[in-house]
């Protein structure tokens, strides 16, 4: 349940972000990145709906490269 | 400078290793990779890999379920709660209502959710209509929840919390004297909520070895390669295998809205007991979103007796890495994903229901 993805950053508004990963977009609650500047853009790694800490480019592809393996092993 | 899988394998395979090493993690996610990457069966032989107190909803108090179900039950309110619990049983009865799954085909009004804002969402829809929101989870999803309250919510949202802290459930094994394991793996998303320092008690005053890692096989093999290093050498620290996310002292801000919603007490894990300092309660100022005030009847002491894991089930030494899984006397035969018995092999972050996605078929009961 601790698990959490990558989402690139769409457009910030307040505490509120629109965010994407693999094509899917979600509204992304930015109320625990109030000591970051979270620009169009950047990365966060999201948990249950909230952006929990801001990530590289390098370890978002990571992550969904894990997720990827990960999705096709429950798949099986 | 960064290590590919097989690097770190190769790495491993050639330090001088003692006869057995038991390798801890304490985090589903932990468990999923290693299980779906194989890393266990890449491993020296030396080298096991037991899954520990990792799964918020396996030890989510027996009463609190209860509580939950019962809530639903008898008042006119909307409950709603991560998936993960709806399928969780409680102790009852053949014929009685045993899960929140069960309560909702009895027409009581419960529906999963994925997110704090859509329990906020729902009870925007309805202002005249008392929603529940029933949170189970570790740090990191109740920071989330605690993020909610500060953020502010509808009067007629109301949390039944069930939130745990896990260090001290490591601490608590640490402490017995019989821990069952030599080194941790120490869980990254935790860690990136609340610090890699809170796991400095496992170097500083057990002097074993611990990392954090990541999710990828390279920053688990990291981890595992580390703390084996860590135990050859005799020096043990605390590694930090998962940098790019995980920072010094975590993240604050979300360490600062955990504060001031919850306090920390003395609070139950289902088949295991009461772990000191190991859970969140909402704090006075939150009062008036708290479901234990808005329904006091619900919560049932003489539960606490009762509230062990179902009859027969094994998942209380899964959960603290006594046994693996397959080593529960009704894996694979009583309790399967499809016909679970336990919370372990109920959530997606359960032991048991990681090895069976994973394809162990076979029971190992000694």
């Amino acid at each position: 349940m601790c698990l959490a993805i990558p989402m690139k950053v769409m457009e910030v508004d307040g505490f509120e972000a629109r965010c994407e990963a693999k094509g899917v977009e979600r509204q992304v609650n930015l109320f625990m990145m109030q000591d970051e500047t979270l620009e169009t853009g950047d990365f966060v790694m999201v948990h249950v709906g909230y952006a929990i800490q801001k990530v590289t480019p390098q370890e978002a592809q990571s992550a969904w490269e894990l997720f990827d393996q990960v999705l096709e092993a429950m798949d099986r | 400078m960064t290590r590919t899988a097989s690097e770190w394998l190769d790495r491993i395979r050639h330090i001088d290793l003692p006869e057995r090493v038991k390798i801890m993690n304490v985090c589903g996610g932990h468990e999923r990779s290693i299980s779906s990457a194989g890393i266990r069966g890449a491993l020296p032989d030396q080298v096991e890999l037991i899954p520990g107190p990792g799964c918020p909803v396996c030890i989510c108090p027996e009463e609190d379920v209860y509580e939950a179900i019962h809530i639903a039950l008898g008042e006119d309110v909307t409950l709603v709660t991560f998936g993960d619990m709806l399928r969780v049983p409680v102790n009852v009865p053949r014929r009685e209502i045993r899960s929140l799954e069960q309560a909702k085909a009895a027409g009581a009004d419960i529906r999963p959710i994925a997110s704090p804002i859509e329990a906020r969402a729902i009870a925007l829809q309805n202002p005249d209509r008392d929603v529940v929101f029933f949170a189970a989870g570790f740090e990191t999803t109740m920071a989330p929840v605690a993020a909610m309250l500060c953020e502010g919510v509808p009067d007629n949202l109301y949390v039944l919390l069930s939130g745990r802290l896990t260090w001290p459930a490591v601490a608590m094994l640490l402490e017995s004297g019989d821990p069952g394991f030599d080194a941790l793996i120490a869980p990254g998303h935790v860690s990136t909520v609340m610090g890699p320092e809170e796991w400095e008690f496992v170097v500083n005053d057990h002097q074993l070895p611990a990392a954090v890692s990541g999710f990828t096989s390279e920053s688990l093999l990291a981890g595992m390669y580390s703390v084996l290093r860590q135990l050859t050498d005799g020096t043990p620290f605390l590694d930090n295998c998962y940098p790019d996310v995980v920072r010094p002292q975590g993240n604050r801000n979300a360490r600062k809205h955990l504060d001031q919603a919850f306090e920390v007490y003395d609070a139950t894990w289902r088949g295991i007991g009461i772990i000191p300092g190991s859970g969140y309660g909402l704090r006075e100022a939150f009062a008036s979103n708290d479901a234990r005030v808005r329904y006091p009847g619900y919560s049932d002491e003489s539960r606490k007796r009762v509230g062990e894991m179902p009859q027969g089930c094994d998942c209380a030494s899964v959960v603290l890495g006594k046994i693996y899984p397959n080593q529960c006397r009704i894996y694979g035969i009583a309790c399967t994903p499809r016909s679970p018995v336990g919370p372990c092999m109920v959530s997606e972050e359960g032991a048991c229901r990681i090895w069976w996605a994973s394809g162990v078929r076979d029971q190992d009961v000694a």
